[in-house]
């Protein structure tokens, strides 16, 4: 992945839907592909059963062979029900990648649930709004962040808990991240913004050598995690960048939808998407390149946006979309520079590192072990190819946290059997998760490259 | 007059089976023998159009106006096997717009109901048409399952009191003082449901009137009664794809013209078919040229078949007929009606009337009208029902239901197995048994195939037509075995065997004119995983029944310790 070659080899491969093929109301007035002969290029293999973590752990889920493939073929275009067991599925997507012949598992189960949802699903009933407010987390953690010590207090207040438990179905059992004092955004505006990030790229490109003007430009896709909670990383992936000259833009955004398909609520995520499509597009018309750092976050600009909506731009964002140290291992010798560094107190630690399910689906599951495992000061290890088991807000259901918490097993095993006892990984909820199960604080890989390449970072504002 | 007439029926495809059921309806008493199992002859391997009538209606008006009218008489007693999906008549810009208004015309003429439609709302009603299809005509075209209809009609002429033989061969037609007494018949394994492998042997079936409806192999009875029916047989090719790229018939509008109409069917769509006389109805090349063709036409009017995925090719024999005197050399200009050969005015043979020609659509009325026929000569004075009964499947029925719920199936394959059940869904699937899906391709429950079984006995091909269990992707790959061991504890080893081999026979056989692409990569995941699961690569069936106790019972094995050895000196199955 570290060469330069074609930087779009990620090619999610396109259901068979003719070349002549131009979607004219297959389904009116509704966002639904007929993906029935996606079901074309499934041999039955079952590859990808064997490797769903649900499927795993649930004898009653019947796994993404049915899922997919299977109920696409037996569906009618009218009248024929989207089975309940697609709730079931967490969307790791960790079958699209086992699949060795292209079927679009991601995007039938993601259309079926979106399907169920919309037609199926009672839209007053608690699983729906429970659902809803969950794959809103935008929109919580917004409200959350205005007041972020009282909601720190009151979101993990005992009572409170049990009763949106009982009443909503949110688990009791996790405990709410913390969200941070001050966002991403208000420290960004508050640094001086796009302005700042030009100044400061153009003095580093300076220190490197390289031409004041020089053509490196990024759209940071901060995704709401970083904006509201671990506002670090964000920092971090800042300062980083502008370390290697990159001019940094921090445009408009919303939610990357993640959380939306996850819970079939897909006219949440195509407004959400429609944003971040626009803003991202205007960019890299202009010669930016979207970078995100969460890896769920470039999954869905890259691979769930152009299999689900159709929105002018989407194309042409998700190839020019990459996760943060994908980028600049693509770009920059980061390998030598990690080699040639060290790294020092706080984060001069053994780091236990998991690569989240959305990682593995764009081949980025060995970067951080592949990268930290010469850097002088701090270790890694990698525990094991297994699902973190949250998967989203997957986790936060009442009735999946035991099932999250039996695909989580192995990996908190694995920890407990790894050197380190700080974490490491990509995914804002697969922290969460392992923190949940192990107690150990989880980091960025973003963090320990800041640490290591970055003069300084803390005397800035 | 005593006892009713007892009449026999030759050829179980859709003409043989409609017959019998209006005749035994009619109470008279009836005898079906049939050579293969039910649908064995073309029935099984036509096209599953429910014909509106629109594609006579240049050509031929008059079977234009029976197709129409049997149309709707199907709809309303065939319900679990018909589906109607509408059918369009596409004009392309090269196809003559003279051909388009005749055809408009015709439809018109003939009472089928008949709009156009633009090149656009084509193309939202069919996303995957061309783009630039022109127009087309709307007609109200279905989808019918040929199997279902065959077997239901049987069904309900048992029910009748009529007497169903499968895997009996007629080898004689008995005549004694010019007039036909009935039939010689070889069964393959014995009277009623089949039995593999043993019992056997001929049977006279004594009979008051013999009818004739092999079809394409009219010819061949005649020869035993020693009279002339000169059918012309002539070969189509049908291909299934994968999945369904069309929920409409559609139709190439113009004149008469190979690979020009595409059937949804089920899970699939079928594309057909060329029109080519051959000598006989079994032995004819099938050739992986006709196939190519019928693609490369179909993809102009819907382009992504080109690349879809085809699962099987079959062929086809239409029993055309034309009266000797008219002499058509091409076949297609042959007569799609049907001919009545009352063999008593025609050669001065008593006893015994042919049928032949027509089409799957009109089969009802076919045999409405021989039995008229069979009834005149025993001053029979009784009227046909056939029309306004509704088939054992179809009867008053809300499909409204969640049977997902009911029968614990997951709503898809609920769904599919009700549409395939019809009424009987509620006796077939209510079970206190597990009820695992065992063809996970087309959503098959063991309940349903335990139901078959009950119908068929042990003749999985004959399971497969009434479930569509090993008619998916797979084609048998996955399910097979899982079918042949629903057949144990009712038959034994070597029965479910033999029928687990002839199953898997008639599955490698359709596919041969698929294997490219995706169907290849499943031909070879299937042949692996058949090879080094079940030893399929050695042919298991020549050598001797496996010896199952020669097997370690294993650690858990509730066989006390020391008798594993008993069986390995050469001890049959039984221990014997
Ligand atoms: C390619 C093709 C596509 C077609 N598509 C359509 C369509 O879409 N719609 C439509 O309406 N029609 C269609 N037809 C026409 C239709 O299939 C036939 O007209 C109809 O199925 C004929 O049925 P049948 O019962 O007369 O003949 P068959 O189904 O051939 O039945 C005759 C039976 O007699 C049995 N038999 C023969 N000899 C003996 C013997 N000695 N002893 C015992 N049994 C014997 C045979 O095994 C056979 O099962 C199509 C035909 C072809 C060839
Ligand atoms: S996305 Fe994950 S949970 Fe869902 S079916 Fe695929 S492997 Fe299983
Ligand atoms: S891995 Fe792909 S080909 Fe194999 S069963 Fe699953 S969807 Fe089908």
């Amino acid at each position: 992945m570290s060469d330069t070659g074609p930087q779009t080899d990620f090619d999610p491969i396109e259901p068979n839907t003719g070349r002549e093929f131009e979607p004219v109301d297959v389904f009116p007035a509704t966002e639904e592909f007929d993906l029935r002969p996606g079901a074309d290029s499934c041999f039955k293999c079952s590859a990808c059963d064997t490797s769903c973590p649900v499927a795993e752990v649930d004898d009653d889920f019947p796994g993404p062979k049915f899922q997919g493939p299977e109920q696409w073929r037996l569906k009618r275009r009218q009248g024929h029900e989207i089975d309940d067991s697609v709730m079931s599925c967490s969307n790791c997507m960790r079958c699209d990648d086992a699949c060795p012949s292209g079927v679009p598992l991601s995007q039938m189960h993601n259309t079926a649930r979106g399907e169920y949802v919309s037609e199926q699903m009672s839209k007053t009933s608690v699983e729906y709004w429970r659902n809803r407010v969950l794959s809103n987390y935008r929109t919580s953690a917004f409200l959350a962040s205005k007041v972020p010590r009282l909601a720190n207090v009151a979101m993990n207040f005992g009572p409170a808990r049990w009763l949106m438990e009982k009443t909503m179905g949110v688990t009791k059992e996790r405990e709410f991240p913390e969200f941070a004092s001050t966002t991403f955004r208000e420290w960004w505006a508050e640094r001086g913004g796009a302005d700042e990030s030009r100044r400061r790229a153009r003095a580093h490109r300076e220190r490197l050598g390289l031409d004041r003007d020089a053509d490196k430009r990024v759209a940071y896709f901060h995704g709401c995690y970083s904006n509201y909670n671990t506002t670090e990383v964000g920092k971090a992936m800042v300062r980083v960048y502008e370390r290697y000259g990159y001019e940094v833009v921090a445009p408009e955004q919303k939610c990357s939808g993640t959380p939306m398909f996850a819970n079939g609520m897909l006219a949440d995520a195509r407004r959400h998407a429609e944003v971040n499509v626009s803003s991202m597009a205007d960019l890299v018309e202009q010669g930016y390149d979207a970078i995100a750092s969460c890896t769920s976050c470039s999954m869905a600009l890259r691979q769930e946006y152009p299999e689900l909506f159709d929105i002018e731009g989407i194309e042409t964002v998700a190839a020019n979309t990459f996760e943060s140290v994908e980028y600049l291992r693509i770009h920059e010798d980061l390998k030598t520079d990690v080699r040639e560094a060290s790294v020092s107190g706080e984060l001069a630690r053994e780091f236990a590192y998991h690569a989240p399910c959305h990682a593995r689906n764009q081949g980025l599951e060995r970067q951080s072990v592949e990268l930290f495992g010469d850097l002088e000061g701090a270790g890694i290890e990698d525990v094991g190819d297994s699902c973190s088991g949250i998967s989203g807000t997957y986790g936060w259901k009442e009735e999946k946290y035991e099932t999250s918490m039996e695909i989580g097993e192995e990996m908190f095993d694995h920890m407990a059997e790894a050197d380190g006892d700080v974490g490491m990984t990509e995914c804002p909820t697969c922290a969460m998760q392992m923190e949940h199960g192990t107690g150990y604080e989880i980091r960025h890989p973003l963090e320990l490259l800041e640490e290591a390449l970055v003069e300084n970072p803390q005397s800035e504002p | 007059m005593g006892s009713p007439p007892h009449i026999a029926v030759i050829g179980g495809g859709s003409t043989g089976a409609g017959i019998a059921r209006d005749l035994s309806m009619r109470g008279l008493d009836v005898t079906l023998v049939e050579q293969g199992n039910l649908t064995h002859g073309t029935t099984g391997r036509m096209h599953g159009l429910l014909h509106s009538g629109g594609r006579y209606a240049v050509s031929d008006r008059a079977s234009a106006r029976e197709c129409i009218e049997e149309n709707r008489v199907l709809r309303e007693i065939a319900t679990h096997c018909v589906e109607m999906t509408g059918g369009l008549f596409v004009k392309r810009p090269e196809d003559d717009e003279e051909y388009f208004q005749e055809k408009l015309r015709g439809c018109r003429a003939c009472g089928i109901p008949a709009e156009v439609v633009s090149g656009a709302e084509a193309r939202a009603m069919e996303p995957h048409l061309a783009k630039d299809v022109e127009k087309a005509i709307s007609v109200p075209d279905g989808a019918v399952d040929p199997f279902r209809l065959v077997v239901a009609n049987a069904a309900s002429a048992i029910e009748h009191g009529a007497r169903i033989e499968t895997h009996s061969t007629v080898r004689d037609v008995l005549i004694e003082d010019g007039e036909v007494v009935g039939l010689e018949v070889e069964h393959a394994s014995g009277a009623g449901k089949r039995v593999h492998g043993t019992e056997g042997g001929r049977e006279e079936i004594r009979a008051d009137y013999v009818v004739n409806a092999t079809g394409a192999w009219a010819g061949r009875i005649g020869e035993m009664a020693g009279v002339d029916i000169e059918v012309r047989p002539s070969k189509g090719v049908m291909t299934i794809m994968n999945v369904r790229q069309v929920d409409t018939v559609i139709n190439r509008c113009r004149p008469k013209g190979d690979a020009d109409i595409v059937v949804p069917h089920e899970t699939t769509a079928i594309l057909g078919t060329t029109d080519e006389e051959v000598e006989d109805p079994e032995e004819y090349p099938e050739e992986g040229w006709e196939v190519d063709l019928m693609i490369e036409t179909l993809s102009e009017l819907v382009p992504m078949l080109e690349d879809a995925r085809t699962i099987r090719s079959f062929w086809g024999v239409r029993p055309l007929y034309e009266p000797p005197e008219v002499g058509s050399t091409d076949p297609t200009d042959i007569t799609r009606d049907y001919f009545l050969l009352d063999h008593a005015e025609r050669d001065g043979l008593e006893g015994m009337t042919s049928i032949v020609g027509g089409k799957f659509t009109t089969y009802r009325m076919m045999g409405e009208e021989i039995s008229d026929h069979v009834c005149a000569q025993f001053g029979i004075d009784a009227d046909c029902h056939t029309a306004d009964v509704p088939l054992p499947g179809s009867e008053d029925f809300t499909v409204l239901r969640d049977y997902m719920d009911e029968f614990g199936l997951r709503s898809p394959i609920g769904r599919r197995s009700v549409e395939r059940l019809g009424s009987r869904a509620d006796e077939v699937l209510t079970t206190s048994d597990p009820n695992p899906t065992v063809c996970t391709c087309e959503g098959v429950t063991r309940a349903e195939i335990r139901d078959a079984i009950e119908g068929s006995g042990s003749d999985l091909n004959a399971v497969r037509i009434r479930t569509r269990a090993s008619m998916g992707n797979c084609q048998g790959g996955f399910c097979c075995h899982r079918m042949a061991g629903e057949l144990h504890g009712e038959y034994d080893e070597d029965v479910a065997r033999q029928a687990w081999d002839e199953l898997l026979q008639e599955r490698w056989k359709g596919q041969r004119h698929a294997l490219w692409g995706e169907q290849l990569s499943q031909a070879a995941l299937n042949y692996a995983l058949h090879a080094t699961t079940q030893n399929r690569d050695r042919d298991p069936a020549d050598g001797d029944p496996v010896d199952f106790t020669a097997f370690d019972g294993g650690a858990r094995s509730s066989e006390p310790s020391g008798t594993a050895g008993v069986a390995t000196d050469g001890g049959g199955q039984d221990g014997d």
